[in-house]
């Protein structure tokens, strides 16, 4: 089969059966969605298939032979964030990370299937997933400002490169 | 204040948000085995018999272990603090919640792993479970450890954490009103979404290379090496990515027995807990039972408080004397009470071990002692921000441990509430400050609660 992750098609034989999951994280070393519950229940390993957000610990990797396969890795590089990526930094979205990969694929479809900034809208979209430290409020204030095209200054959410150092922090 | 109400950049924020924050499960290292584990199905058994060798035979086991390999089985994570060991690192001739290790294999695959798990024998002699703290202290209660059902360690070989403070008989005597009331917090399973994980690499020149989701990563160095029975230098830990913790990774979980299976193989292994595991078998936040009487006068001075606390440690003790004692220490809340009787125990059951949890030990008495408070404020007709005002901790005031506050935040905070809730007080409250008690402000009672601050 081929799986075509953030651009790059990749032959993978024997693996059809495989969750697409385990494919990503260990034949393919692409690692930003996580195992959290390798049951469906917690989202954190949500990847979009074809633009549409999928459980990857579920779906059997054959199912997305000939796609488009997307992850966070995708969406942008440190250099280069995404408007959704730069929302999250400048919320404070992400808090211990682990949820984060999934949820922001997540909240891509939502906003490129023309999504807007209702608190409750975005309840729905994002509603199978679970995170257990910010209280989802940051999350929600992160996809909205995104919805709504807000334009971001990161100088001092974000320590990084692309970043002019507010606060002294190391690089 | 530098930090309070600033925005600080987060210094992994953008590796969060690109994929790019390797966490232990991220770790790629060829030739890496799974581990599984054996674990109780019973929530308090004697173990009969455990034979591993048909386990040990399948091929693509490369290693099994049981209490057998551990060279210092027992460790108590506060031995360090004087609080004694009372837990095995794998069972040996008992269990006692269910879930608890007894045999680990690491095989090729997580399938093969679960399989040679299967294949190990294990006989069982169930005894009686004790779940009920309240019920640990009756005569015919299950005996969970041969000393007892509560932690007989505390300072002087006590078998509770007690406080004594003033003249409780008196405070009680002066009182108009007694007010009573018991508080029961459940137990709470921190559920992080990352489960416990460790990788363990044996290196060429006899080290351990240790990948692991611990929130206290030198804390966790030292009981691996002490299992071990190895010098710290051959222990090289790698940390300080944790997804999501919350107290529950303070515990010494996985790093231990991953070793052991990496020693015994000579091969690297990983073992990443199911969800499932995570919520059967990891530690949980303490259930609390607490109960409160407080001596009041009508015009709502408190004048002395008793209470008694159990604290459910589960099958073995952890961090909970420690726990107990934080409690101990905040169990007047933010209030200045001059007459004090308070006894606490840490009780063992057949629960799974509890830890530290997001405030450890003053959540708990902290939610008991602000219910407590309304029930005071609606049984004596008193507006409940006022009657705590009244009672605030103030410069000068003393800690249930003897310690005189410098600078209590109390009445600020509440004036603060008062604000955001549109809170109408009373003239004499809105310009209430922390400076030390004088006038109405401090009755006879108080007094002698009035303790230095200076050397604080």
């Amino acid at each position: 089969m081929n799986l075509t992750v953030n651009g790059v098609t990749h032959e993978v034989v024997g693996r059809e059966l495989a969750p697409l999951l385990d494919v990503l994280r260990e034949d393919l070393r692409v690692t930003s969605a996580k195992a959290g519950c390798h049951q469906g229940g917690c989202g954190a390993c949500t990847v979009l298939v074809d633009g549409e957000p999928r459980r990857s610990c579920l779906l059997p990797a054959g199912y997305a032979d000939g796609t488009q396969i997307t992850t966070v890795e995708g969406l942008g590089a440190p250099e280069s964030l995404a408007p959704i990526q730069q929302a999250f930094v400048h919320h404070y979205a992400a808090q211990c990370g682990f949820c984060t990969s999934g949820m922001m694929v997540a909240a891509q479809a939502y906003i490129e299937h023309g999504g807007t900034d209702d608190a409750e809208a975005i309840q729905h979209a994002l509603g199978g997933h679970v995170c257990r430290c910010t209280g989802y409020a940051k999350i929600i204030d992160a996809v909205a400002a995104a919805a709504r095209g807000d334009s971001f200054d990161l100088t001092t959410t974000a320590v990084g490169k692309h970043t002019t150092m507010a606060n002294g922090g190391a690089e | 204040m530098k930090v309070v109400g600033a925005r600080i950049p987060r210094y992994d924020g953008v590796a969060h948000v690109t994929g790019r924050t390797t966490y232990v499960d991220d770790v790629s290292v060829p030739g890496t085995l799974w581990a599984k584990a054996l674990r109780s199905p019973h929530h308090h058994a004697g173990i009969t018999s455990l034979d591993t060798s048909k386990a040990e035979a399948m091929p693509g086991v490369h290693a099994v272990i049981t209490w057998k390999d551990v060279p210092l089985l027992e460790y108590g994570h506060l031995a360090a603090l004087g609080i004694p060991a009372d837990e095995p690192l794998l069972a040996k001739d008992e269990v006692r919640y269910r879930g608890q290790p007894i045999a680990l294999v690491a095989a090729e695959s997580e399938e093969l792993a679960s399989a040679a798990v299967e294949a190990i024998e294990v006989g069982f002699e169930e005894r009686p479970a004790l779940f009920d703290i309240r019920a640990a202290f009756d005569a015919d209660a299950p005996k969970i450890h041969h000393w007892g059902n509560w932690y007989p360690h505390f300072e002087g070989e006590m078998d509770r954490r007690q406080i004594r403070k003033g003249d409780i008989e008196k405070a009680f005597d002066e009182a108009d009103t007694i007010v009573q009331g018991v508080y029961r917090p459940a137990a709470i399973e921190h559920a992080p979404i990352e489960t416990q994980v460790c990788q363990v690499v044996p290196e060429p020149d006899g080290r351990l290379t240790i990948y692991s989701c611990t929130q206290a990563l030198y804390f966790s160095l030292g009981v691996v090496a002490a299992h071990l029975q190895v010098p710290l230098n051959k222990l090289k830990i790698v940390g300080g990515t944790t997804g999501g913790g919350f107290g529950g990774k303070v515990d010494t979980a996985t790093e231990t027995m991953c070793s052991l299976l990496a020693m015994k193989a000579n091969r690297p292994v990983k073992w990443r807990w199911t969800r499932e595991e995570e919520f059967l078998c990891s530690s949980t936040r303490a259930p609390w039972h607490m109960e409160l009487a407080t001596a009041m006068t009508k015009d709502g001075w408190i004048l002395g408080q008793k209470m008694l606390t159990l604290h459910d440690a589960g099958a073995y003790a952890r961090f909970s004397p420690y726990g107990l004692t934080k409690h101990s220490f905040h169990h007047t809340g933010a209030y200045s009470i001059p007459h004090l009787h308070f006894d606490g125990y840490v009780v063992f059951t057949n629960r799974t071990p509890t830890t530290a949890m997001r405030g450890f030990g003053v959540t708990s008495v902290s939610f008991a002692v602000e219910t407590h408070m309304n029930r005071v404020a609606k049984e004596l007709g008193i507006d409940p921000l006022e009657i705590r005002m009244k009672n605030a901790n103030r410069i000068g005031d003393t800690s249930p441990n003897g310690i005189a506050y410098t600078d209590p935040s109390t009445i600020d905070t509440l004036k603060a509430i008062a604000d955001a809730i549109g809170h109408e007080l009373p003239a004499d409250y809105r310009t209430m400050t922390n400076e030390p008690r004088a006038g109405e402000l401090l009755p006879e009672h108080l007094v002698a609660q009035v303790g230095s601050t200076e050397g604080h």
